[in-house]
C-alpha cells in the first residue's frame, strides 16, 4: 500500500531523513519509534505533503501512485489521513461544518452524493459515541477551547468520519491521560480491519500497550536501524535507544 | 473648489424660499468648508487617505431630472423589513412603508427642535461641513416613546444609471424614543460604473432606556467615493448595537463619534471591511465616556485582498471624574495578499481612576497551519481559505441578532470570498 524507498528529506537545507525504507501492507499497524529529532514527524509531514518539507531523493508511492507530486488535499482524497500531534484551532469555523465539508469533499471525489446537514448530524452522533465525546464539541469552532484530550478525540473522530485507508497517528498518545488514551486506542482498534493500515508514530511504548502493532521500527538519525515485532517495544523500554546507536 | 461653489449657488437658487435659519446654516457651513478645504497629507487625522480626487473630479448635485426608472425589484432588499427607498437621492414614498409608531418628520421640523444636530461649524471635518451646506437628501426616522418596532426598517440608498459624475449629501436622523426598541439598516448600494460621490451624515439619538440596532452596509460601486460621518448620542441606560459592513467604493472614509450623554448606557460597535483591487477603507472611531457606568465594546475587522489598504484609528476617551467605565476596543486584520496594507492605531485616553479598559490590534495572514490542517482533510485550498476567512468574520456577523439581516450579509461575504479567490 505505502512504499517508501531511500527517502532523503528535510526542512530547508537540513537533511533529516537520510535514506528511509518502509513498506506497509493493508491491515498492518506499524509503529515508528524514536527519540525527539530522529525524524518521526518529518516522515509524517512528508507523507501528508506539508509545505516547507523538501524531498531530496527517493520515492513515496501509495497504491502505486507517486505521492510526492500530489497536493495535501489530493493525498487525503486518495485515502491518507494524519492525526495531528498538535491539532490546529480554527477560530470561527464550526466543527460540524468542518467535518461535513471534509466528508463531502471525499464523497464528491468518489462521485457520490454529498450528505445533507440532517443526515450528517445522525451520522456524526453515532461516531461521537465511539470516542466518548460530548455533543457540545460539535457546535464549537474547530478545536477552539478543547483540552488536549478533547483535541485528540476530535482527531480520531475525523478519522472515523473520513474512513481513510492509511492513518498516520502522530504522537496521538501525547498529552492524554490514561482514560482518554484507552478511549482513543479503542477507537483505533475498532476501526482496524484487513484493508486499513496504520502508522503510529510515538515516543513512548505506552500507546502500544493498548494497540497491537504488527511491526515496530526504530528510527535513529533519519534511518530505520532496527525492525521487529512487538517484543522490540519492550526491549526498548528496558534498554533505551542507546544500544542501537552506532 | 469652483465646481462646488457653482453647485452650491445652484442649490440655493433651486430652493429660493428655504427657511432663513436653515439657509444661514448652509452658508455658515459652506464658509467653514472653504476655510478648511479638502484634507491633505499634513492633516494628522486624515493623513493615510488620498483625497486629491475631489480636486480632479467635478461632481454635480443630483436634481429631479436625475430620477431614473424605479427598478422592479429593489436591489439589496432584505426580507421581513420595512423599506425606505431613496434612488439617486430622491425619496420614493410610494414604495416605502413605515410601521405604526414611526414617523418621518421633515428635516426642518428636526432642525427647529434641535439645530445642534445640524451644526458643523466646529467639527473641523470638511466633509461634514460640506454635507450641512449641501444637504439635498436623506430622511428623518423617529420612533415614538414606549414603542417596540419588531420589523427592521431598511433604508436603501441606491445610486444608479448615471451619465456624468454625481454627488449627494444625504442627512439622516434616527431618533429612538424613551423605552423604545428599533432596528434600522442604513444600506448604500451602487449600480453604475460612472464615478460618483456620496457624503452622508447620520445622527442617531437613543433616548433613555431605549434600545437600538443600527446596521450600516456600504456596497457602493467601486467607481464611487463614499465619505461618511455617523454620530451617536446615547441617553441614560440606553443600548446601542451597531454593526458596520463595507465592501464598496474605491475610497471609503467613515468618522464615527459616540457620546455617552448620561449614565448607564452601553454601546457595541462592530465593523467589518472587505477590500480588494485598489480599494481604500479608512475608519476613525471616537468614543467619549463623559458619564458614569457606561460600557463600550468595539470590534473592527478588516479583510484586505490584492493591493487594497485599510486604516483604523480608534480612540476611547474616559473623562475626568467619571466612574465605572468599562471600555474595550479591538482591531483585527487579515491580509490576503503581500501587497495589501493596513494601518492600525488604537488609542486610549484615560483621565479617571475607576475604569476597566482594554485595547489591542493584530494584523496577520491566513494561518498556514490552519490551511494545511484543512487540506489534509481533503478540503481544497480555495474552500479551506474561504472557510478560514469566513471564520475570521464570524464574530462581527454574530453581533447581528436579526436572522434575515445576518443571512443577507453572510451571503454578501460569501460572494465576496468566492470573488476574491477567483481574482488570485
Amino acid at each position: 500500500m505505502l512504499t517508501i524507498k531511500n527517502l532523503h528529506a528535510g526542512v530547508a537545507e537540513k537533511e533529516i531523513l537520510k535514506g528511509l525504507n518502509l513498506s506497509v501492507k493493508p491491515g498492518e499497524l506499524h509503529a515508528i519509534m524514536g527519540r525527539n529529532g530522529s525524524g518521526k514527524s518529518t516522515l509524517a509531514n512528508v507523507i501528508t505533503g506539508r509545505d516547507n518539507y523538501n524531498v531530496i531523493e527517493g520515492s513515496v508511492t501509495f497504491n502505486g501512485i507517486d505521492l510526492l507530486d500530489m497536493s495535501p488535499e489530493d493525498r487525503a482524497l486518495a485515502g491518507i489521513f494524519m492525526s495531528f500531534q498538535y491539532p490546529v484551532v480554527i477560530p470561527g469555523v464550526n466543527n460540524t461544518y468542518f467535518l461535513r465539508a471534509a466528508l463531502n469533499a471525499k464523497l464528491k471525489h468518489q462521485g457520490l452524493k454529498e450528505i445533507n446537514a440532517a443526515d450528517f448530524m445522525r451520522f456524526i452522533r453515532e461516531k461521537l459515541k465511539l470516542v466518548d465525546m460530548d455533543e457540545k464539541y460539535l457546535s464549537r469552532a474547530v478545536n477552539d477551547g478543547f483540552s488536549g484530550g478533547e483535541k485528540k478525540r476530535n482527531e480520531i473522530l475525523q478519522m472515523l468520519t473520513l474512513e481513510p485507508i492509511l492513518s498516520i497517528l502522530d504522537e496521538t498518545d501525547s498529552g492524554l491521560d490514561i482514560d482518554a488514551l484507552k478511549i482513543v486506542a479503542e477507537g483505533v482498534n475498532n476501526f482496524r480491519n484487513g484493508k486499513r493500515a496504520f502508522l503510529a508514530i510515538t515516543h513512548y511504548q505506552r500507546l502500544l500497550e493498548y494497540m497491537q502493532p504488527d511491526f515496530i521500527h526504530v528510527l535513529i538519525d533519519g534511518k530505520i536501524v532496527k525492525s521487529g515485532d512487538k517484543s522490540l517495544a519492550f526491549e526498548l523500554e528496558e534498554k533505551g535507544y542507546s544500544w542501537l546507536e552506532s | 473648489m469652483t465646481y462646488l461653489k457653482q453647485q452650491f449657488d445652484e442649490l440655493l437658487a433651486y430652493w429660493p424660499d428655504e427657511n432663513e435659519a436653515l439657509r444661514s446654516l448652509r452658508m455658515e457651513a459652506f464658509n467653514h468648508f472653504n476655510e478648511l478645504g479638502f484634507p491633505t497629507k499634513k492633516w494628522e487625522e486624515w493623513q493615510f487617505t488620498d483625497f486629491s480626487e475631489f480636486k480632479k473630479n467635478k461632481y454635480r448635485l443630483s436634481w429631479a431630472k436625475d430620477l431614473p426608472n424605479i427598478p422592479e425589484t429593489i436591489p439589496g432588499k432584505i426580507e421581513g423589513s420595512d423599506l425606505v427607498f431613496i434612488i439617486n437621492g430622491h425619496y420614493q414614498s410610494q414604495i416605502s412603508s413605515m410601521p405604526d409608531g414611526v414617523t418621518i418628520p421633515s428635516h426642518l421640523d428636526v432642525f427647529e427642535a434641535d439645530d445642534q444636530i445640524f451644526s458643523a461649524s466646529q467639527s473641523g471635518n470638511p466633509f461634514k461641513a460640506l454635507n450641512t451646506a449641501m444637504m439635498n437628501s436623506g430622511i428623518v426616522i423617529s420612533v415614538a416613546p414606549n414603542t417596540l418596532i419588531k420589523k427592521p426598517i431598511q433604508v436603501v440608498y441606491l445610486t444608479t444609471d448615471l451619465s456624468d459624475p454625481l454627488m449627494n449629501h444625504p442627512k439622516f436622523v434616527f431618533n429612538v424614543g424613551e423605552n423604545s426598541q428599533a432596528t434600522i439598516v442604513e444600506h448604500y448600494i451602487g449600480s453604475t460604473d460612472q464615478t460618483y460621490f456620496v457624503n452622508p451624515v447620520s445622527h442617531v439619538t437613543v433616548k433613555a432606556n431605549a434600545s437600538f440596532n443600527h446596521i450600516r452596509i456600504q456596497e457602493e460601486n467601486k467607481s464611487a467615493s463614499h465619505v461618511a460621518t455617523t454620530e451617536y448620542d446615547l441617553e441614560a441606560d440606553s443600548r446601542l448595537n451597531a454593526a458596520h459592513f463595507s465592501s464598496g467604493s474605491k475610497l471609503f472614509r467613515h468618522d464615527i463619534k459616540l457620546n455617552f450623554n448620561d449614565k448607564g448606557a452601553e454601546a457595541k460597535l462592530n465593523g467589518l471591511c472587505l477590500t480588494e483591487s485598489h480599494q481604500h477603507h479608512d475608519q476613525h472611531v471616537m468614543v467619549d465616556h463623559q458619564n458614569d457606568a457606561c460600557q463600550s465594546h468595539q470590534l473592527f475587522k478588516y479583510i484586505l485582498a490584492d493591493k487594497s489598504s485599510g486604516v483604523f484609528n480608534g480612540k476611547v476617551v474616559v473623562r475626568e471624574n467619571t466612574k465605572q467605565t468599562d471600555a474595550d476596543q479591538s482591531n483585527k486584520n487579515l491580509l490576503l495578499s503581500p501587497d495589501a496594507l493596513m494601518n492600525s492605531n488604537p488609542q486610549l485616553e484615560i483621565y479617571a481612576d475607576d475604569v476597566k479598559c482594554a485595547h489591542g490590534s493584530t494584523t496577520g495572514q491566513i494561518d498556514p497551519e490552519a490551511l494545511f490542517y484543512m487540506r489534509s482533510r481533503g478540503i481544497s485550498r480555495p474552500k479551506a481559505t474561504e472557510l478560514i476567512i469566513g471564520g475570521f468574520a464570524k464574530d462581527v456577523l454574530d453581533s447581528i441578532s436579526d436572522e434575515n439581516i445576518s443571512d443577507h450579509i453572510n451571503q454578501k461575504i460569501n460572494n465576496w470570498l468566492i470573488g476574491s479567490q477567483n481574482n488570485e
